[in-house]
């Protein structure tokens, strides 16, 4: 159409761009076929048009980074978030539920003494050291007073070891044993039949509450313990139960009257 | 309003953001930050978006804004856009001229080439000639009216022109 409008410079870049009307485009494609000149420029663009493509389009293949995929789901705060925040409220408060739960845990562990540890430990002490004919302790009980000396030195706080011969089990001696945190003290005693008992001793650092009696038995041997301050007592010993628990109410009455009257033994 | 915008879309227009990214701002590395923060950015205005229209020109205008915003710099490069002036390479314009597979030198050349047009002429250029976007799209996503699109644009070509004219081999010279 002769009669259309001038050509502008926007209409060479709109043809060249193919973003002209179908009906301009008619119109500029007939003018530019009378002007070499204009037709000469359009061709220039498309020629910078392609190689702009040619030289930009290999980008389009490279690889995405990782964060930029990431970064395209949904943002922690998005859509999940808001359709499953019931159901997460839920979910945290029971996180914070077992949470809390296991750091009670933590805490009971502690003011009880780890009771599962420590009867272990005590009775893993105990099967050590009383199967040793030769050298159960490290101090005999002829040196008692040294051996009470020297744990109570170890242990950072009075001991004493518990007199129970009223019920047949003298004193062999004493030695220092490796505990959790703390180091801890073995008291071993034994009977006329040569059934060997001990009597393991650990200060923790967190006061507790008293606790009742305990008993527990580990590899065959039998454990009463019990926290009294923040002090862990195990009685541990390859013999009855109800035996073992009388040897345990006694070390427990003389430990009581001892923390009544904290006074060295004479 | 959406609450969300369509992830599909979003990865399929990454390698264009990445691309735009980089004519913006000239490092591999700053594009790629760019386009994090342009995601970001999205999905905080994810229900500004309307479902059906095109996301990826709604994502250029996220870029080119948080970019203005981003560098202060560039608002000085914007200023000296109109002086024409200049011919150097562009402040800051680090992307890596590779020796393309093909033996086509130009190509590598054109990249550089186009770090050395202002960055507004540079953007306008890019997203009418290499992305496609209609004239009125481009001046949507600059925020700037169709007429100073179409003159960017004039300028970009025929900058572009006089650099392939100064740097050609005699053969390609057409007169």
């Amino acid at each position: 159409m002769s009669s259309g409008l001038p050509l502008s410079d926007d209409d060479l870049h709109a043809f060249a761009d193919n973003q002209l009307s179908p009906e301009r485009t008619v119109e500029v494609a007939a003018a530019l076929a009378r002007e070499p000149a204009l037709a000469g420029r359009v061709a220039e663009i498309k020629r910078q048009n392609a190689l702009l493509r040619d030289a930009l389009d290999p980008w389009l293949a490279e690889p995405l980074p990782a964060k930029l995929l990431r970064a395209s789901a949904d943002p922690p705060h998005g859509r999940l978030w808001r359709r499953l925040r019931p159901a997460l409220a839920v979910a945290a408060t029971l996180v914070i539920g077992v949470a809390l739960g296991w750091l009670g845990r933590e805490q009971m562990l502690r003011l009880e003494g780890t009771p599962i540890t420590f009867s272990r430990q005590a009775a893993l002490t105990h099967a050590l050291y009383a199967a040793d004919q030769n050298r159960p302790v490290e101090v005999w009980a002829a040196d008692e007073q040294r051996l009470v000396t020297w744990l109570s030195k170890r242990l950072n706080f009075p001991l004493r070891a518990p007199d129970l011969n009223s019920i047949g089990f003298s004193l062999v001696g004493g030695r220092l044993v490796a505990g959790n945190e703390k180091p801890g003290a073995l008291f071993m005693y034994e009977n006329a039949d040569k059934q060997r008992i001990s009597l393991l001793v650990r200060k923790d650092d967190v006061a507790s509450h008293e606790t009742a009696f305990r008993y527990a038995k580990e590899d065959g041997v039998s454990v009463f313990y019990w926290i009294d301050d923040s002090c862990g007592y195990a009685i541990s010993g390859r013999i009855d139960k109800t035996q073992l628990l009388a040897v345990a109410r006694v070390v427990y009455g003389q430990l009581a009257a001892f923390e009544a009257a904290p006074s060295p033994r004479p | 309003m959406p609450d969300t915008l369509p992830n599909p879309d979003l990865i399929a227009a990454l390698p264009r953001l990445r691309r735009y990214a980089r004519v913006l701002t000239g490092d591999m590395h700053r594009a790629d930050d760019l386009v994090q923060d342009t995601l970001a950015r999205a999905w905080e205005k994810r229900r500004l978006w309307q479902a059906g229209s095109d996301l990826r020109a709604w994502l250029f205008t996220i870029m080119h804004n948080v970019h203005v915003n981003q560098f202060s710099l560039r608002q000085r490069e914007y200023a000296q856009a109109s002086l024409d002036a200049d011919d150097g390479p562009a402040a800051g314009w680090e992307i890596p001229v590779r020796p393309t597979q093909s033996d086509r030198v130009e190509l590598s050349e054109v990249v550089g080439q186009i770090g050395r047009l202002p960055l507004a002429q540079r953007e306008v250029l890019i997203l009418a000639a290499v992305e496609e976007l209609r004239y009125e799209e481009i001046g949507d996503v600059l925020g700037v009216p169709i007429g100073t699109v179409m003159s960017r644009l004039s300028r970009a070509r025929e900058k572009l022109r006089r650099m392939n004219a100064d740097t050609a081999s005699p053969l390609k010279v057409v007169k």
